[in-house]
């Protein structure tokens, strides 16, 4: 367990799991021909698919911290928040440039751009990319801790605009999206009610300790 | 008697035999029956017809030269049948090619020809096949809404001919076709995400159109499943999703037949879906189409009016605006 937990923990481990991630699904079966009968869709698809889980991989990490804060584990997962967030801005970034490869010319890019589901895209990677380039401890510092955390809330904002690029850019592709979505929105849900119970508790508690010291002995 | 003795001492000789070795007895005196019952049944099987054999006989039909399509490619035909839209075997393209040939069985299958005609019948495929045969082979291009194309060499014969076998009466403006329902083996099917069965429909003159086909092959070999055997609909100036897959039923209605995708979305699937490159899908363009095959840096090419078969069917659609009826 132990062993397991350092592991986890090693930040060139988890490095390693998502450059290999992208190796494995794009670079080996572009190599080997594996992409199908339509290559660079398959590519685009499937940077994308790996960019949305990797950003849903990332968001799930503060709300398992929360409700499970002894778990080893996801202590050692949470680790490496820096790491997969970043990484779900490569691969974004690496999902645009697919696209820009998919429309093949300038018209067909342009007439791509006044799409809705381009601008949820786009508005989404742009968040992706300002809170990438925010993440070392350089902005942290320079922004201020409170600061720092409220921008990269707009994390969740990105997730939003994703998904929903995401179930409209093809025929039918709610069914994929929702995968991620109730997952997410129930770990969400039980973050912030084990965060107001425990807020309720410790009201309850200082209000009784203050009455007892209010009480005339 | 001589009691046998123990057997400790016994050497194995070079012609010993291991009891698990030898044919027990009943076995061995019904070996000829074995190969009667064997041998009529090899014999048998070269007089069935073709289609029951494990592997279909190729279709040999000749191509019809009105459909030749000069100066186009046709598209590989590893990649028709690896990259299919074919939602009740999976959502992804190449989910069908495995899903599909899971021991679904297309064979025997039996198609209902019904509504409002003098002739309506229930008829097995192969008996439907014989009796509007021979198939011919017609070069399609194939257009899907997703703006992605092929162009395929598929084996079949008019749509007009089935029409006219059943013969549709007089109040009679449109044909419904309705592919499988099947959900006891197709796990898709169980889901209620889609309105299953798949539903699509034509006007009359449009399923009498030269153009209008029913396809029971592709390549010169029967329809693969994953295709949508044994038999399925095309259109090719419309898009692929009005080419409803592996039919059950084609019923002659009155009124304008409920498709799935215009049941799921009527702002993004109309029901006449001709391929237009003017009149955009909601949200993405329908200028222009991805070839299948064509390469990584290919980029797309133009989309054609109708899917180039304008002067074929433009005059189906004199006086209507084909903007409001998408």
């Amino acid at each position: 367990m132990n062993c397991f937990v350092k592991i986890l923990a090693n930040k060139l481990f988890a490095l390693a799991i998502f450059v290999g991630v992208g190796i494995w699904l794009l670079v080996i079966p572009a190599l080997i021909g594996g992409l199908g009968a339509n290559p660079v869709e398959k590519l685009l698809h499937q940077s994308g698919e790996i960019a949305i889980w990797t950003l849903g991989a990332v968001l799930a990490l503060s709300p398992l911290r929360v409700l499970f804060p002894r778990s080893r584990v996801v202590g050692a997962l949470n680790r490496h928040r820096r790491v997969v967030g970043v990484s779900a801005c490569v691969y974004g970034l690496l999902h645009f440039a697919c696209h820009v490869l998919y429309e093949g010319d300038l018209d067909d890019l342009e007439r791509s751009l006044s799409k809705p589901f381009i601008w949820f895209g786009a508005a989404g990677l742009s968040i992706l990319i300002a809170l990438a380039l925010t993440s070392n401890n350089w902005s942290i510092r320079a922004l201020g801790g409170k600061n720092w955390k409220l921008l990269h809330r707009l994390a969740y904002i990105a997730a939003a605009l994703l998904m929903y690029h995401q179930s409209i850019a093809g025929k039918g592709h709610w069914q994929i999206a929702r995968w991620l979505l109730f997952p997410l929105a129930a770990l969400q849900i039980a973050r912030v009610t084990k965060t107001l119970l425990t807020k309720c508790d410790r009201t309850r508690s200082s209000m009784a300790a203050f009455r007892k010291v209010a009480t005339p002995s | 008697m001589e009691r046998e003795k123990p057997r400790t001492n016994c050497a194995h000789r070079s012609w010993d035999l291991a009891d698990s070795l030898v044919t027990p007895e009943p076995y061995y005196l019904r070996r000829r029956e074995f190969l009667r019952v064997f041998g009529l049944g090899l014999a048998a099987s070269a007089l069935l017809p073709p289609a029951i054999r494990a592997e279909p006989a190729d279709l040999n039909d000749s191509l019809n030269p009105v459909f030749k399509l000069d100066g186009v490619k046709l598209t590989p035909e590893d990649l028709v049948t690896s990259y299919n839209n074919f939602y009740e075997w999976g959502l992804a393209k190449d989910q069908p090619k495995d899903q599909a040939n899971r021991g679904w069985k297309t064979r025997p299958w039996s198609i209902e020809i019904g509504g409002l005609c003098a002739n309506p019948r229930k008829i097995d495929v192969d008996e439907l096949i014989q009796l509007l045969g021979p198939t011919e082979r017609r070069n399609y291009r194939h257009r899907c809404v997703e703006a992605w194309s092929m162009v395929i060499p598929w084996d079949g014969f008019p749509l007009a001919k089935l029409v006219d076998l059943a013969r549709p009466k007089p109040e009679a403006k449109y044909v419904k076709f309705s592919s499988f329902f099947d959900p006891a083996n197709c796990p898709e099917q169980r889901s209620h995400d889609f309105p299953w069965p798949y539903t699509e429909g034509l006007t009359l003159p449009e399923a009498m159109n030269e153009l209008a086909f029913i396809a029971v092959g592709l390549y010169g070999k029967p329809l693969r499943n994953q295709n949508g055997a044994p038999l399925r609909l095309v259109v090719p100036w419309k898009y692929g999703f009005k080419s409803a897959k592996s039919l059950a039923k084609i019923e002659f209605v009155a009124e304008q037949p409920k498709t799935l995708w215009n049941q799921l979305a009527p702002n993004e699937y109309g029901f006449y879906a001709n391929v237009n490159p003017n009149v955009d899908h909601p949200r993405w363009s329908q200028k222009s189409e991805r070839m299948i095959g064509a390469g990584f840096f290919s980029g797309k090419q133009p989309t054609l009016m109708f899917n180039g078969y304008e002067k074929q069917v433009a005059h189906l659609y004199t006086g209507m605006d084909l903007r409001k009826n998408f």
